[in-house]
């Protein structure tokens, strides 16, 4: 009876072990599977179910759409839109991210636009590099540090010193330097325009200068001192300028005022703006060596309309930033502003 | 043999592992998990698929048009020049200059933007416009500081395509801002919003469809991710603002549980709500159930108008932190400069009959 006895423990507990081992295996199994439970149709299911059915109705039509459109897919884009090229120096300050931001958010609905953006600085920074990544635009990101005596120091007013004199410059040579890869007729066609950051942008304008043959120009909102600046249009042709301040300069119009023509750009190869030229003179520095004031092209209805706005934005302040960061408790720096 | 002690024994063991294995197999837990990240992925992927659907439906349309990026694959073209670190990348993503087309799926935003009458007025309109025409499924209402609707307003909103609602109501003069200095006793645009709250109230009170509502003022700078963040809002959701208190950013401070339990200011970090007026949405639902709900007019220290609506509305336990449980700065609380205009004199130059 007693070695019955051990055999059957022993047999038990084998038996519960195999039982055991089983079951787990099979528990197992069961974490990877795909779990049929159509009994449990929780709300968020049926909410996946919609949006899945949504997805693939889109994905469906996209795949349609682009087949029909297969044909033209292969060729490069030759569309018969000139392309505008938009120079843009910036420089890193607190509101750059922001004005960036909203400045590609305007530019995102111009076809055909391409954007020269040209850091004040000894390296491309990290924040313009994958800000223009993800931006969505046709892109050039280039950078040349302004030399220190013609930098603006803190304290100055704006008007000391002209901006982005050496940015605008290099933005010029890379065109003139990438148009010379580019052979043919269809290379040459182009507008240039330089538009600051901080500006405001109606998408009227781009339309109206891209058909530039030579220097096109338009009113400019809120600059000089006045509600606008603009060129006086008299049969067509401009004849002198609207402005408050120093009309004697041969061309006194903002840089935001008139768009040249690629094909100018390039047939001038030493033309580029002046650094040393006195205040309000920069425009001219370089329009006088391109075109006369008769051979102006006047745009947005025979200049009467304002398209363009010489907006600035206010410095944020930040003196509890600043009073904070002398006790060591200011904001992290890692988050990206 | 002793069978039934043995058919005992067998039982006994075999037992707990067979109920086992059936409640595993009921269980909801593996399921759950996979539900919540397909739903995730699921939402995000429709949000892109409308506006890549968007360009195709225009390349269709309008066959003149040329010049128009391809949309759908994205071929980028990366190469370096020899001299220079020169990157250029083409990218073929989403170019159009009309509304994205409705979805039937996507809750509508409506954004609540008070104005007024100043020089920078339309070309701060402008550009946020252009900004809000990147957004599927908005609904901006411009609600005016004026006696009547401005025609400049009026053609502006016209000719942008935009889905909008143009409602006007006037300030009163003694409540009005004397100049540029901020009186902290009269928050700008607080009429104006209640007057859209109101507007909202009565519009959708039969109606169920789900909305967001979002105060936004028309000289801040909102990132596009933004308006995606707060589409999934279920009550209220919030999110840092740059520039705002006098630091680099403002942001509420959430746990590890994901919950908002204070906030990273240092203006009044006390307030019920030390947010600004960019930095939250709320779900329609939640305005539409209490229709007591305003901003309040009289009264209101300077920072706590946010707070009078919003602790009418919801605890600081209901808030949703977005962006990243507020770790990424996606609009910015920018403010224009006013343009200096000396020259115009007192009789004014230019022509007064020229918009600007």
């Amino acid at each position: 009876m007693a070695a019955r006895m051990k055999l059957k423990l022993k047999t038990v507990f084998v038996l519960y072990f195999m039982v055991s081992l089983m079951g787990l295996i099979y528990a197992l199994m069961q974490l990877g599977q795909h779990c049929d439970c159509a009994e449990h149709d929780l709300p968020k299911d049926r909410a996946i179910s919609r949006l899945q059915e949504e997805l693939y109705r889109l994905q469906g039509q996209i795949r349609q759409l682009e087949k029909a459109k297969q044909p033209e897919k292969k060729q490069p884009p030759k569309s018969s839109l000139s392309t505008i090229f938009v120079i843009t120096p910036t420089y890193a300050r607190l509101v750059q991210k922001a004005e960036l931001t909203r400045l590609s958010q305007t530019f995102l609905h111009v076809p055909q636009l391409h954007w020269i953006l040209v850091e004040d600085s000894p390296r491309k920074t990290p924040l313009v590099s994958n800000f223009l990544m993800k931006s969505g635009l046709t892109y050039t990101h280039l950078n040349v540090p302004t030399a220190k005596e013609r930098k603006l120091q803190e304290g100055d007013p704006s008007w000391l010193k002209p901006r982005g004199v050496e940015q605008r410059n290099e933005g010029l040579r890379w065109l003139r330097e990438d148009r010379k890869t580019e052979p043919g007729d269809n290379g040459q066609q182009g507008v240039v325009y330089f538009a600051d950051d901080d500006n405001t942008y109606s998408l009227q304008l781009f339309e109206e200068m891209r058909s530039t043959q030579r220097v096109s120009v338009w009113p400019v909102g809120l600059v000089g001192g006045m509600k606008f600046e603009s060129p006086v249009v008299e049969g067509g042709k401009v004849v002198r300028f609207h402005t408050g301040w120093r009309p004697s300069r041969p061309f006194p119009m903002d840089m935001a005022g008139f768009a040249v023509s690629l094909r100018l750009v390039l047939a001038n190869p030493d033309a580029c703006f002046d650094g040393e030229a006195p205040m309000g003179f920069l425009e001219s520095s370089l329009l006088k060596g391109l075109v006369t004031a008769d051979e102006l092209e006047p745009k947005a209805d025979n200049c009467t309309k304002v398209l363009v706005w010489h907006t600035r934005t206010e410095k944020p302040k930040m003196k509890r930033e600043e009073a904070l960061q002398v006790q060591g408790l200011g904001s992290d720096p890692a988050v990206e502003v | 043999m002793p069978k039934r002690r043995d058919i005992l024994a067998i039982v006994l063991i075999v037992l707990p592992w067979t109920l086992l294995i059936t409640v595993w197999h009921q269980s909801a837990i593996a399921p759950l998990l996979a539900i919540r990240k397909a739903c995730h992925h699921l939402v995000k992927e429709i949000f892109i698929i409308p506006e890549r659907l968007a360009v195709h439906h225009h390349r269709l349309s309008d066959e003149g048009a040329e010049g128009r990026r391809e949309a759908g694959g994205q071929d980028s073209k990366e190469y370096c020049a020899s001299d220079k670190d020169i990157v250029e990348v083409v990218r073929t993503e989403y170019v159009y200059t009309r509304p994205p087309p409705w979805s039937d799926v996507l809750p509508t935003i409506h954004i609540i933007t008070p104005t007024y009458s100043r020089p920078v007025q339309k070309a701060e309109l402008t550009r946020i416009a252009n900004t809000f025409l990147h957004v599927p499924n908005l609904h901006w209402i411009l609600i005016e500081d004026s006696q009547r609707r401005t025609p400049l307003v009026t053609s502006l909103l016209r000719e942008t395509g935009l889905n909008y609602t143009h409602l006007n109501v006037e300030t009163p003069k003694n409540f009005k801002i004397r100049g540029d200095t901020r009186d902290p006793r009269i928050p700008r645009g607080t009429m104006q919003r209640n007057l859209a709250l109101r507007w909202l109230r009565e519009t959708f009170k039969n109606n169920s469809q789900p909305g967001i509502v979002y105060f936004a003022d028309d000289d801040n700078s909102y990132s596009l991710e933004l308006f995606e963040e707060m589409r999934s809002t279920r009550k209220v959701s919030v999110w840092p603002v740059a520039f705002v208190g006098g630091l680099r950013y403002e942001s509420p401070k959430v746990n590890a549980a994901g919950k908002v339990y204070g906030w990273k200011a240092v203006f009044d970090p006390h307030r019920p709500f030390a947010i600004d007026m960019a930095g939250f949405a709320i779900n329609l639902k939640l305005i539409l159930s209490k229709p007591q709900a305003y901003f309040k007019l009289r009264g209101v220290k300077g920072g706590y108008q946010e707070s009078s609506l919003l602790r009418e509305l919801v605890t600081l336990n209901d808030l949703e932190p977005k962006a990243a449980n507020c770790t990424k700065i996606l609009v910015w609380h920018t403010r224009t400069e006013k343009p200096v205009l000396v020259n115009e004199g007192k009789k004014g130059f230019t022509d007064p009959n020229m918009e600007i």
